[in-house]
């Protein structure tokens, strides 16, 4: 892309280039420059629609970081999200677009609900239960597109993207209708799991699923780096024609990947439940699968930089909670984080290129003079 | 009007805003652009009629005005894509994201007032009096038989019968031949890419100025995402995009019927069926083509997703 001012031959000529390669630390960087200019633009609009702003944002870091009760509530809505971002960006490493981590989430929600309502056993034994049915009703949800893609070679995009809204739809069937809480007769949801996930250092609202994406990070962190079958992923992922060149199961391995994403986000629905919801109903996610989706694409398959995506996030819906407090709607802060959305994605671009000024004489021969960022 | 007559005409109806949706969604990936906002772009020209119908006189008016602001909001897109070629999967969800927003807080104001001005349906002399079939057929608004008949002619016709829906295909296909031919690739992308968002904007309007006639939260109720399926299932053809909308009609249509005749289903069960129907129709040409049965081959356009570097070539 060049822009080469038709004037004269004299003038200098200014070239986007592009880097060859990016530096960890200026992608970091620039996306966080991408970030602060869409939230800037937010600020200008909101300013003009006749909010304040500076005081808006002063309010949100004060109760946010001023607190621990507004970091631990963070880190409550970063448990899912983070949990669902490892289960997409598993799939990502082999470029597949599991869009249904939203559905898996409220499919193991509800799997593991129909446990925990009905059963009375001693709490550890109740929990491992309720795991076990949120990971095989993730996995199971996710069966379909997965033969699909693997056998018969059906785009996974749309396909775990429809059975969203089935499965939201069965969840509302059943907290509304089958499984009610007849006592309850305002709220429309199942009565409280018999089991409830322990707080995090005696907290109340801190539970200690917290810790299992951390841990499933640097598990996978693990099998990418060091393993045979995290190797044969990534090559599938890289070009799938020489994995199966070189003997690698290529079908096979794609059908196991998207098995483990929709058990992970299974799972990400039974954490949120019996450590945050304790009830299963419609409304259980906050677009947990659908923010998980985007901070895994905005990593890249990375599972550090997930961890920070992920935690950034849950800030910003947590600021969108306490914005709400003060009167904006929710509708407004999802515009925001689309904004921001953009706003990385435009950033995630410009970090490749640099500008160079060239002084014009002799095209092409002059060595760039200038940088700019 | 029998009862089967009437879920017909609800199913065209009901069809449209996928007919609309559907089409703009098909000519962006045939430029070689996936724009998964559909979605918000349906929630922005829904929000636009809606607030052009309750100033101004005209339902014709609301309907431009639609398909403008959509419009505005796919021209941004396209930038964002193509010129500095952010990711499209991305891009398209934040585009989902500031669409359902801004629509849901710009909509607010009119939440349960019916629309101000709305399209009156428009008899096709003669047809629209035979009996029973004339009435569920011949008797739409205006926009229907334009988003039925007319729209996806004329598509067709530019896609496959003139040197610029070659151009067009050659775009989404291979761009580099493309663009070592003279066409000018990034200009055809952001040109139908704006088409497109600007035909799902009218999806919208219709949708307000047609169909419910009142504005809800979240207006668009999935429809984009089944417009992104039904291009799929119709393997990039106009003719059989019309059909899956068609399809998708028939479906809620269905859905309206068994609350109105109490036939003991739960809405939450026919609420469910138009996505997993679509899933199966998406799912079982290909499925059946690995058995060894003769299908249609729906392959998509090589150059889909695919951002463009000359510099790459």
């Amino acid at each position: 892309m060049t822009f080469v001012p038709v004037a004269g031959r004299r003038l200098p000529s200014v070239h986007l280039e592009r880097r060859l390669q990016v530096e960890p630390r200026r992608a970091a960087l620039v996306r966080l420059l991408g970030v602060v200019t869409a939230l800037l633009l937010a600020g200008i609009f909101l300013q003009i629609t006749g909010r304040s702003s500076l005081t808006l944002a002063g309010d949100v870091v004060r109760s946010t970081f001023g607190e621990r009760r507004g970091l631990e509530e963070t880190a409550v809505i970063a448990t899912p999200i983070l949990l669902d971002a490892i289960a997409v960006a598993i799939g990502l490493r082999m470029r597949i677009w599991n869009i249904g981590a939203e559905g898996q989430f409220y499919i193991g929600a509800w799997a593991a609900a129909g446990i925990g309502i009905h059963f009375h056993f001693p709490t550890p034994v109740l929990l491992l239960l309720m795991a076990a049915a949120g990971v095989i009703g993730g996995a199971l949800w996710m069966l379909v597109p997965a033969i699909a893609r693997a056998y018969w070679n059906v785009n996974e995009i749309i396909t775990t993207l429809l059975l969203n809204f089935v499965a939201v739809t069965w969840v509302e069937w059943f907290s509304i209708d089958i499984w009610r809480d007849k006592q309850a007769a305002v709220i429309q949801a199942t009565p409280l799991v018999n089991a409830r996930l322990p707080g995090l250092f005696g907290s109340t609202t801190l539970h200690v699923g917290f810790l299992l994406p951390l841990a499933l990070a640097v598990v996978a962190w693990y099998v990418f780096r060091y393993t045979r079958w995290g190797f044969e992923v990534d090559m599938i992922g890289g070009n799938p024609r020489a994995a199966e060149f070189v003997g690698i199961p290529v079908r096979r391995r794609i059908l196991t990947v998207m098995l483990i994403s929709g058990a992970i986000a299974g799972l990400s629905g039974m954490v949120h439940l019996a450590g945050a919801a304790g009830r299963l109903q419609g409304t259980i996610s906050n677009s947990y699968g659908f923010s998980g989706f985007i901070v895994a694409a905005l990593a890249g398959g990375s599972f550090v930089g997930l961890v920070a995506g992920g935690l950034f996030i849950a800030l910003l819906l947590h600021s969108g909670i306490l914005l709400q407090t003060e009167g904006l709607s929710v509708y407004i802060v999802l515009a925001i984080y689309g904004l921001v959305l953009v706003g990385i994605a435009v950033a995630e671009m410009a970090a490749r290129y640099r500008i160079v000024i060239a002084s014009g004489r002799s095209p092409g021969a002059s060595a760039p003079t200038e940088e700019l960022p | 009007m029998n009862i089967f007559l009437a879920a017909l005409r609800t199913a065209i109806d009901a069809g449209t805003v996928v007919v609309c949706a559907g089409m703009g969604e098909l000519l962006t990936e045939r430029v070689g652009v996936l724009n998964l906002g559909q979605e918000g772009l349906i929630g922005i020209g829904a929000v636009t009629a809606v607030i052009v119908s309750a100033n101004s006189s005209s339902p014709w008016v609301a309907l431009f005005a639609g398909m403008l602001a959509a419009g505005v909001l796919g021209l941004l897109f396209a930038t964002s894509v193509v010129i500095v070629r952010t990711n499209q999967v991305l891009t398209g969800l934040a585009v989902v994201l500031i669409g359902v927003g801004l629509s849901n807080q710009l909509g607010n104001d009119y939440q349960g007032s019916p629309v101000a001005h709305t399209f009156a349906p428009l008899k096709v002399p003669i047809l629209a009096d035979i009996p029973q079939v004339g009435p569920a057929l011949f008797d739409h608004t205006l926009i229907v038989y334009l988003a039925y008949v007319v729209l996806p002619v004329v598509v067709a016709i530019v896609l496959f019968r003139t040197r610029h829906g070659m151009n067009l295909r050659a775009v989404g296909e291979n761009p580099a031949a493309a663009d070592a031919a003279g066409i000018n690739v990034a200009g055809m992308r952001v040109l139908y890419t704006t088409i497109g968002a600007a035909l799902s904007g009218a999806g919208g309007a219709f949708l307000m100025l047609v169909f419910t006639t009142n504005w809800s939260v979240n207006v668009a109720r999935g429809r984009g995402w089944v417009a992104l399926a039904v291009v799929i299932f119709a393997a990039w053809r106009p003719s059989l995009l019309v059909f899956g909308a068609l399809l998708f009609g028939a479906m809620i249509s269905l859905g309206f019927i068994a609350q109105e005749q109490n036939w003991g289903i739960p809405s939450f069960a026919l609420t469910m069926l138009p996505y997993l129907v679509t899933l199966a129709l998406i799912i079982i040409p290909s499925a059946l083509a690995r058995f060894g049965f003769k299908v249609r081959s729906s392959v998509a356009p090589a150059g889909l997703a695919v951002p463009y570097f000359r510099e790459e070539r």
